[in-house]
């Protein structure tokens, strides 16, 4: 395990249409054992942020460091990554045991096989795959498949982990199972691992820090909790918080900050009575989600959704009064404002 | 609780409700429709390939001779089987037919994965390489056949003038269809050049199955280039190769057109396959009931040979 450094790295791809710049001048430092998520929607420059750091693309700008090392210049295979694919990158004639042994079989690592064997079974422990080392990979489940791609990983000892979006292909109750079991064995392992999702949840259930990625930029890094509570930015408030927070013109409520162009509101910064009063909204919808109810309102043609107080026992069509409390404000930029 | 349970109850009687157009359209049942649709096929198949077969099954168990039709035919029962079986020409000429097909289908496998490799690599300009390779199969076997045999002309032949200028001897001074040795290979060579984009093709569609994630994900693990070849191009891409062997093999075994027209099974027999002994059978000696039973026994053995190559494919491709 190691720091990795990524430095002011930047990386454009030149296609037919024209040149797409997927990282610009991102720079951030992976601790030590530290579990970093990279958060941020389809075609944000996630996962070639990743693949910079692996070695399977080559940056325009900056350097990347492991362990101090500049390996910048270095084939994948000698910067001491491991790599865990969206899709299950499984050798498919192979058995899952030999899959997991592949890596330690190269011929540059020189591992003992009584050493391999060990190494295997003990990761396959961890997962709970022990019982499939003998079948082929093509005979496995999508959640058992995607465990020995975890597990392909988890045998050697690399400098990092780069995971891109390693549960998304599973469902929904597989992907909380495995959300907690991949955290367990970081902490248990001492892992360091960058992890690339557009999960808002297994951001923030499983990082120690949150990157927050936009268009090929790091917007915020913090841990969760301070991505959540203290945003930088209107675009990093919208990646966190479900209901996603409302984002409102400043000047339906009174009151704001000088320069305040936007007001952020989530649940927590609103308060909903019934009856009419300075701002008035109209239920349009109650979402039942079983633990819990999405209100959507209707603020003078402003859809604003937030969650539900079972007791108010709201209906469609009810009048409400909206109410601020502590909410953020951002500029006409979308900057964040002090309040 | 409301807003669910209503529109629950809303779609129910809405699919209830919903005519059952597929199960009758004018009075025609779905099955009805079913056989209006392969009712001609089936009958032009039964015409064109199961009759014959039948017919021709029959006709191997008597003395029939299709230019003295009226003469009354006799049963003879295993008779042709016993003689053809124990014919050391008909040997011979399957020995003539295996060397074909075998060496071709190596060949046109190593070259045409080969090519396939290469071609896969997207360098600037792969396509119409890809288009200029595939030329030689789109043409014509008749065609193949005759320029092929001015090409192996001694005397004013490019084939002989460049090997003749490479190896430094006369062109003129080896006969590259009239040699007993060399004939064999000019066959070989020919369905070679016009099948081995075939192959090609076949294999470059196995290797662009392969998903560039394995790839990477093997580069990150260490794998040199050598053993992402062997533990991931090679046995990913083996079901293609083998349909390409099986396609290619079948083909070859019922080989006529080409050979008819580079040698027509000569010198003497050396490039006599065995469609062309059954050839001569049928259309110059008229033993219409003889070459009958060659034609079942040649049918059998690519038939079998083909089932237990398929199961074998089956085998690798369930791996």
């Amino acid at each position: 395990m190691a720091e990795v450094e990524i430095r002011a790295v930047s990386k454009a791809f030149k296609s037919r249409t024209g040149t797409t710049q997927a990282v610009s001048g991102l720079s951030l430092t992976i601790g030590h054992g530290e579990f970093v998520a990279l958060l941020g929607p389809t075609g944000a420059g996630k996962t070639t942020t990743l693949r910079l750091v692996a070695g399977l693309e080559a940056p325009d700008n900056g350097s990347i460091r492991i362990d101090g090392r500049d390996v910048t210049g270095e084939a994948p295979a000698d910067r001491d990554v491991a790599f865990v694919f969206q899709q299950y990158s499984l050798y498919p004639h192979l058995t899952v045991f030999e899959n997991m042994a592949f890596a330690l079989r190269a011929p540059t690592r020189r591992v003992p096989e009584a050493e391999i064997r060990a190494k295997v079974e003990q990761v396959a422990r961890l997962l709970h795959i022990e019982a499939k080392l003998n079948n082929k990979a093509t005979q496995l489940s999508g959640g058992q498949m995607q465990r020995v791609a975890i597990g392909r990983a988890l045998v050697r000892s690399p400098a990092i982990y780069l995971m891109d979006e390693p549960l998304s292909s599973l469902d929904a109750k597989l992907r909380g199972e495995m959300r907690l079991e991949l955290k367990r064995i970081q902490t248990d392992l001492g892992a360091t691992i960058l992890y690339v999702t557009h999960d808002q949840t297994e951001a923030m259930t499983m990082a120690s820090r949150i990157g927050v990625i936009e268009a090929g930029r790091l917007m915020q890094i913090g841990t969760p909790r301070e991505i959540y509570e203290n945003p930088v930015n209107a675009y990093v408030a919208a990646r966190l918080g479900q209901p996603a927070i409302n984002l409102l013109p400043a000047d339906i409520f009174a009151g704001v900050p000088h320069g305040a162009r936007t007001i952020g509101a989530r649940t927590e910064h609103l308060t909903i009575a019934r009856g009419g009063g300075a701002v008035c909204a109209t239920v349009t919808r109650i979402e039942h989600l079983g633990d819990q109810s999405y209100l959507h309102l209707d603020l003078g043609g402003q859809p604003v959704v937030t969650l539900s107080d079972p007791e108010a026992e709201l209906r469609a069509g009810d009048a409400v009064s909206l109410g601020l409390r502590n909410p953020l404000f951002f500029d006409a930029a979308g900057r964040r404002l002090a309040a | 609780m409301n807003e669910l349970s209503a529109s629950s109850r809303i779609a129910y009687p809405a699919a209830a409700a919903q005519p059952r157009v597929t199960h009758r359209l004018r009075g025609l049942s779905d099955r009805a429709l079913a056989w209006l649709f392969i009712t001609p096929t089936i009958l032009l198949l039964l015409a064109i390939n199961i009759f014959p077969l039948i017919w021709t099954i029959y006709l191997s168990f008597t003395n029939y001779r299709a230019n003295r039709a009226n003469v009354p035919t006799r049963w003879l029962g295993l008779d042709w089987y016993q003689s053809i079986l124990t014919d050391p020409d008909i040997w011979a000429a399957m020995q003539v037919t295996a060397h074909f097909v075998i060496w071709t289908v190596i060949i046109e496998t190593v070259l045409g994965f080969g090519l396939a490799f290469l071609i896969d690599k997207k360098f600037r300009g792969h396509g119409a390489w890809t288009t200029i390779i595939l030329l030689p199969m789109m043409l014509s076997p008749a065609v193949v056949g005759n320029f092929w045999t001015f090409l192996y002309q001694p005397q004013i032949g490019l084939f002989n003038y460049v090997i003749g200028f490479v190896f430094g001897r006369a062109p003129s001074s080896f006969q590259m269809l009239g040699d007993v040795t060399l004939s064999p290979w000019a066959i070989v060579i020919v369905d070679a050049w016009m099948w081995t984009p075939y192959v090609m093709l076949i294999c470059l569609a196995g290797l662009r199955s392969i998903p560039d994630y394995i790839y990477e994900a093997a580069e990150v693990d260490r794998a040199s280039k050598l053993r992402q070849f062997w533990s991931i191009t090679l046995p990913m891409a083996l079901p293609f190769i083998m349909l390409a062997v099986l396609f290619r093999g079948i083909e070859n075994f019922k080989m006529f057109d080409m050979v008819n027209l580079l040698t027509g099974g000569g010198p003497g027999s050396t490039t006599e396959v065995a469609s062309i002994t059954l050839k001569r059978a049928a259309f110059e000696s008229w033993r219409t009931g003889y070459s009958s039973a060659f034609a079942i026994i040649l049918f059998v053995t690519v038939f079998g040979l083909a089932n237990i190559y398929v199961k074998a494919l089956n085998r690798v491709k369930s791996r």
